[in-house]
């Protein structure tokens, strides 16, 4: 469903996210907009200390459901290029947990699409966060994909 | 359940809160031919009952798309209960 884009990237990292990095691979001579999306670890959450996160993912799925994202992007706005790359691990407050960067020849698609790839993102992507205080942990609060009600679902044998 | 007696052989995957109730992030099981994701997640629940009061907040996928509870399995299916996403 998702046709490859040349230039998108889409990514799942380890390592701390080189922001310039990405937003010079997706700007190009011919566009004439960039907007990111920089998402970085807060130090509180509802009034209390946050102490550090630590992110999971369903890897597979996650990198799926990213470059559907991007495809969406592509039908529905005027863009050009795009980067989504999300952080899994332990990340430290003020760290980068995902970065969006959109180029677009004129910048209200930009703007738009990049806004739009961060709420799918937070809707539709298996990435899961558990936050670490002083007295405990708990399983961030999240956000219940859209899923199918009922399915007539007839697969040929694979 | 349905009648025919042959089995399928699955993948489940748990993340997150599942993860840490069921004790592990994936197993294979072999299950009933044409049984639906439902069946699987009350085998799971039977096993391991503290699951039963996360179902409402969960979706279901099958091979890495969000899938309906009533799709029936077949074999070498990769399942996941999802608990509400949280990235970002």
């Amino acid at each position: 469903m998702s046709t490859p884009v040349h230039g998108d990237l889409y990514k799942l990292v380890r390592d701390p996210i080189d922001l310039v990095a990405l937003a010079r691979h997706v700007r190009a001579p011919e566009d004439g907009a960039l907007v990111t999306f920089d998402g970085f670890v807060r130090n509180q959450s509802h009034n209390r200390p946050t102490l550090y996160l630590d992110y999971e993912a369903y890897e597979s799925m996650a990198l799926a459901k990213m470059r559907e994202i991007g495809a969406q992007l592509h039908e529905k706005y005027r863009i050009h290029r795009v980067a989504i790359v999300h952080r899994l691990g332990h990340l430290e407050i003020g760290e980068t947990s995902v970065f969006i960067a959109v180029s677009a020849p004129h910048r209200a698609a930009a703007f738009d699409a990049c806004r739009f790839a961060i709420d799918t993102l937070k809707r539709t992507v298996p990435i899961w966060k558990k936050e670490y205080f002083e007295d405990g942990a708990v399983w961030a609060d999240g956000e219940l994909p859209p899923a199918p009600a009922a399915t007539s679902r007839a697969k040929p044998a694979s | 359940m349905p009648s025919v007696s042959q089995t399928i052989r699955l993948k489940i995957l748990f993340f997150g809160r599942l993860k840490e109730i069921v004790g592990h992030a994936e197993e294979s099981l072999e299950f009933p031919d044409a049984a639906t994701i439902e069946q699987l997640f009350d085998h799971f629940a039977a096993r391991s009952p503290e699951l039963a009061r996360f179902r409402p907040s969960l979706v279901a996928s099958c091979n890495q798309e969000f899938a309906a509870w009533n799709t029936p399995l077949h074999s070498g299916d990769e399942v996941a209960f999802l608990p509400p996403v949280s990235g970002g």
